[in-house]
């Protein structure tokens, strides 16, 4: 016994059979790892498969052209651009919220808090990315859109308030300093602040003005494009603050020391050097987040009105808008009892639209990601 | 069971031991290489390891000692791009032999680390791991077996009462006998040690070299090292290897007091390395 | 540029990223603070007699004897109140038939309030639906059916610029002069008692069924639904996810097809929660037909491949983070590479990978677009285990959306709606906490 489990060399057998069992094992991990692979081609093929004879009734034309979406109409009409630019709407809104908002974060995580509070923050964006979107759907139905009903108008005169009297001071105190460059030295600092109390001034006045047309404004019904903006801005903030954060942190200390050391302040360090550094990553992050805004379903198919048609003007938050996933979550419910019907082919078609949306745009982020990791990684 | 022609040593070396006591359990290499990609890392070496003797590899770092410790019980076959050429032979096999078992090959030339790695296991388990591997769940026997590699590895009387402990506990000299220990329990023949001190204190250090001295004699202990103290302590025999090169391969007093080489005497004078 | 303005950007600039961290944290206050609050009153309220009356006749709950003790006092301080209503009818025969006209329609109105509040009225036969038996259980409904009795809306057209504007009138004018006129102070004095609101902790909330399409009871069958889906996901996912990982991690040679298995497994990440939905109904229920229709095999084989790709990912980074030390003591040991994995590597990556499979589950029991052609109806018991083959089922993520927009009576069950917000709310946030504190384990254990 001992002296054959001891022998170096196998049988013929043995060896073959060893090669085998390796192949196999092998074999059968990687059939189990294609699993996703499969999944992928499966789920092209079976919505493909379901939307083409629609395509093929109807043609192109009128699903991307028509404003009349009337599937259970007699005649029925598929006119989907009311819907697609409301997918667009919603998603520009949230783009808008989101990406500010994120890529700040991302800065003040990477550079700027100590890291106790980075780390008390952490849990933050944990919980927003956790929070099942049926949570956010129910906020934005039940708490918010009677608030924006009852008390639009303020709430938006708030937010402007909120948003543009930083930013405008910021630019009074820009504009300021930057004028008065040229003057003597001795007056400078007298003018400096005059100019820039004034455009203060000036600036407080015109928020007033806003605030109060603003306030005038009646919001006609709480579930619109404004509402679902804000609410998929926030549930896509934790996918771009940690991807940005990732790709500012992957930027290094060197890059950081090296401009520090020339005696560039953190600002200057930040947008100079390390974010064109990490800037294709913060690229993927802004992608990233908006397919979680345009994939997005309970949302806005809870708060976004569902009306198919297009705002007007086209850029109106206050209206009622309709999605795709909306459509698509709204409409199967009846049309899978007519299967097979233009009905349901058409919602199909309407995935199929998201779905190669979505692949494009996760190429397109993984591309940029995957050649970021390569440039970096060439850097250290 | 050797094959002369491997006994012929090549380089300035003459066989350090004529008589190489042999049982069965015996290295050698034929000209062997091995290639990182383009890259040679040890080129046409030539030596044999005796059985039952301390040999000691040293060399500047870089210069592949450790490539060639790895790949007698072939680690290095985890490496992508890595190739061989030349022979090495382990009990009159060929190691890269088409046929060869590694499994059996791995467990009969048993290997220690540079830095102690304990499984995250109890040290029961540490030591019984491989014995499982080999015997399946055989339980009686394995509590002896336990004892018995502990006890060699001169840690029983430390651990005996926490057996139950993660291993992880213990300090780094005794996690470095632990790892001892569990390459003692499958039974080898061989006992591989790629620079096992460099990451213990002068005293964990000296009660390693203490139970090299103590398993000498019982195993035949390959060790690399860039201490030369140490491999002068430890060691019967040293090669000293080069940039991939054998330079110098011999008994370890002679090798300290005598180098043939210019550049052994360099390197043990501290001129360079 | 100045040193000075230099430093005034650079001041701005930490300004804005402070703001937009505490505008982050702010916004989950806002979003968690209704949901925890108002959640919580789904659980703790104020019960009225009439939700001990109910608990003991559906559920036989309570001590009977005290709860018949309770009725009679309850009874008895109503009394009064249905002595008026009588009077009142009475009075109403005797009027001129304008005035009759116009006061019964109030009148109907003020009596469908009342059954409403308190329950059927003296001498009125059994109501079919469960919710007109009783009246109503929680003093916070009570309190605004009290106000609905007291003041009739109505809606002041007058400025033609506006928007309609609501006016509330008391009712008492209507009937003024009238015998019905002292009910309504009477009714508001005396409310408590003919009720006898008492602070009730209803932790059943989560294990009764519901009854009367969600008026009484609780989310029992939502939460089995919820788990069995999860389960079910977690039970299909699992194998596949931690394999595909340790094919990737250790035996995949870096080339074409494993490139192309990574570009997958993120292209599966980025689709859209609705469309896995959708194939789910094309392939796993029209193709494959692992049942008749929806059930809980098919939403679970959904969910599952959507959470592939985070248990994938999640469990290669933790196979990569065990250090090569230990799969080279393994293997100079004499293990094969396969037992190398099972013996060594996948103890060592267990809690990283439980944290993975952790934090999926909790994306899976909150996923409502994938089960919605899969496997969620509105209505339903709890199903027995086998019956998950090919029953569908209620779950807490699509009950939410369907209460809160398509039930019957969508006001007056919010507290349900929002009871089950909380529910799901902090059965996923439990699943994170658990996963931190294992991440925390982890990394203590690597550093110590």
């Amino acid at each position: 016994m001992k002296t054959n489990e001891r022998n170096l060399v196998m049988s013929d057998a043995a060896s073959r059979l060893r090669r085998l069992a390796a192949f196999f094992s092998k074999g059968f991990l990687f059939l189990v790892a294609a699993a996703s692979l499969v999944a992928v081609l499966l789920i092209i093929v079976y919505i493909a498969r379901d939307a083409i004879p629609f395509f093929k009734l109807r043609g192109l034309k009128e699903l991307f052209a028509g404003t009349a979406w009337f599937p259970s109409g007699n005649p029925p009409e598929f006119g989907a651009l009311a819907i697609f630019i409301g997918s667009g709407l919603v998603t520009l809104g949230a783009i808008l919220v989101a990406v500010p908002l994120g890529i700040a974060a991302a800065i003040a995580l990477s550079d700027i808090l100590p890291y106790r509070l980075r780390q008390a923050v952490k849990p933050v964006i944990e919980i927003l990315a956790a929070l099942p979107s049926v949570a956010y759907g129910f906020f934005a139905l039940v708490i918010f859109a009677p608030l924006l009903q009852n008390h639009g108008g303020s709430l938006l005169s708030l937010a402007a308030w909120l948003i543009f009297l930083p930013l405008g001071l910021l630019i009074a105190f820009a504009v300021s300093e930057i004028a008065t460059r040229s003057i003597r030295a001795d007056v400078a600092p007298a003018a400096r602040w005059l100019l820039a109390a004034t455009l203060a001034a000036v600036l407080v006045r015109g928020l007033a003005a806003l605030s109060a047309i603003l306030k005038n404004v009646a919001v006609s019904s709480g579930t619109n494009a404004f509402n679902v903006s804000i609410i998929l801005g926030i549930m896509a903030l934790p996918t771009i603050v940690s991807v940005a954060e990732d790709s500012l942190q992957a930027a290094g200390r060197e890059l950081r020391e090296g401009s520090y050391a020339l005696g560039a302040t953190r600002a200057e360090s930040l947008f100079r050097v390390i974010i064109p550094a990490a800037g294709s990553g913060i690229i993927a992050a802004v992608i990233l987040g908006v397919m979680r805004a345009i994939g997005e379903t309970m949302v806005v198919w809870m708060a976004s009105g569902n009306a198919a048609q297009v705002p007007q003007p086209w850029f109106n938050f206050l209206s009622p808008v309709r999605t795709l996933t909306a459509t698509i979550a709204g409409d199967m419910g009846e049309a899978d009892q007519v299967l097979g019907s233009e009905r349901y082919h058409v919602l199909f078609a309407l995935a199929l639209c998201l779905l190669l949306i979505s692949f494009f745009a996760n190429l397109a982020s993984e591309w940029i990601l995957r050649r970021q990791a390569r440039r970096l990684g060439g850097l250290k | 069971m050797i094959q002369p022609t491997l006994a012929n040593i090549r380089a300035a070396a003459e066989p350090a031991t004529a008589d190489y006591g042999g049982r069965q359990a015996h290295v050698a290499c034929d000209r062997f290489s091995f290639f990182y990609g383009d890259n040679q890392a040890v080129r046409n070496v030539t030596l044999d390891f005796p059985s039952f003797q301390v040999t000691a590899i040293i060399g500047p770092s870089g210069c592949g000692k450790s490539t060639l410790l790895r790949s007698i019980n072939r680690m290095n076959d985890l490496i992508p791009g890595g190739r061989t050429g030349g022979r090495l032979v382990f009990d009159g096999q060929d190691v890269y032999g088409p046929r060869l078992d590694v499994v059996t090959l791995r467990r009969r030339i048993g290997m220690v680390f540079q830095k102690p790695n304990p499984f995250p296991k109890s040290i029961f388990n540490n030591v019984a791991y491989g014995r499982r591997l080999h015997d399946g769940p055989a339980k009686g026997r394995l509590q002896e077996i336990v004892e018995a590699s502990l006890q060699r590895a001169g840690l029983w009387d430390e651990v005996k009462d926490r057996l139950d402990d993660n291993a992880l506990s213990l300090s780094g000299g005794q996690q470095q006998r632990l790892c001892i220990a569990r390459a003692l329990a499958v039974d080898p023949e061989v006992l591989l040690m790629d620079e096992p001190t460099s990451a213990l204190d002068p005293r964990a250090t000296a009660r390693i070299e203490d139970l090299i001295a103590e398993l000498r004699g019982r195993y035949t202990i390959i060790i690399v090292t860039h201490n030369m103290q140490q491999a002068a302590r430890v060691s019967d025999l040293t090669a000293f290897l080069y940039e991939g090169d054998l330079i110098e391969y011999g008994a370890t007093a002679q090798m300290f007091t005598k180098p043939r080489q210019k550049r052994t005497e360099d390197y043990m004078t501290g001129r360079f390395g | 540029m100045k040193l000075r303005s230099r430093r005034l950007l650079d001041r701005s600039l930490t300004g804005v990223s402070v703001m937009a961290i505490v505008l982050m944290s702010l916004s989950l206050l806002v979003l968690l603070g209704p949901i925890f609050s108002r959640g919580a009153a789904a659980f703790l309220f104020r019960a009225t007699s009439e939700f001990r009356r109910f608990n003991l006749e559906q559920f036989n709950r309570g001590d009977s004897r005290r709860i018949a003790a309770e009725s009679r006092a309850v009874a008895e301080a109503r009394q009064p109140l249905y002595g008026m209503l009588a009077a009142f009818t009475a009075e109403l025969e005797d009027m001129d038939p304008a005035r009759r006209r116009e006061l019964r329609q109030q009148f109907k109105e003020v009596r469908d309030l009342l059954r409403e509040l308190l329950g059927p009225l003296p001498g009125e036969m059994d109501a079919v639906m469960l919710r007109q038996q009783y009246g109503q259980t929680r003093w916070d409904r009570a309190r605004v059916t009290l106000q609905r009795i007291l003041f009739s809306e109505q809606w002041d057209y007058s400025d033609p610029s506006r928007m309609g504007r609501k006016v509330l009138v008391p009712r008492r004018q209507a009937f003024a002069g009238t015998q019905l006129e002292p009910l309504f102070p009477h009714l508001q004095q005396n409310l408590k008692s003919m009720l006898q609101p008492r602070f009730t902790f209803y932790w059943r909330f989560l294990s009764d069924r519901s009854l009367d399409s969600h008026f009484f009871g609780g989310i029992w069958p939502e939460i089995l639904g919820t788990f069995y889906l999860t389960l079910g996901a977690m039970l299909l996912a699992i194998p596949f996810g931690v394999i595909a990982a340790i094919y990737l991690s250790e035996f995949a040679a870096a080339g074409r097809l494993v490139s192309l298995l990574r570009v997958c497994i993120s292209t599966l990440a980025g689709v859209p929660s609705i469309v896995f939905g959708l194939f789910g109904l094309a392939f796993f229920i029209n193709t494959l037909h692992l049942s008749h229709s929806k059930s809980v095999l098919a939403g679970s084989a959904t969910l599952a491949l959507l959470i592939l790709p985070t248990i994938i990912r999640a469990a290669e980074e933790a196979l990569k983070s065990v250090p090569h030390a230990y799969k080279e003591a393994a293997l100079s040991l004499g293990a094969s590479p396969l037992r190398m994995v099972l013996t060594v590597l996948l103890p060592a990556a267990l809690p990283g990978i439980l944290t993975g499979v952790i934090i999926s589950m909790g994306r899976a029991a909150g996923e409502t677009a994938p089960i919605i052609f899969t496997a969620a109806v509105s209505v339903g018991r709890p199903l027995k285990l086998w019956e998950t083959l090919n029953q569908p089922t209620p779950a807490l993520p699509w009950n939410i959306y369907n209460l809160a927009t398509e039930h019957q009576a969508v006001d007056q069950i919010r507290h349900v709606q929002f009871g089950m917000v909380l529910t799901l709310v902090l059965l996923v946030l439990l699943l994170n906490l658990a996963a931190i504190v294992i991440r925390a384990r982890i990394s203590r254990k690597m550093r110590g």
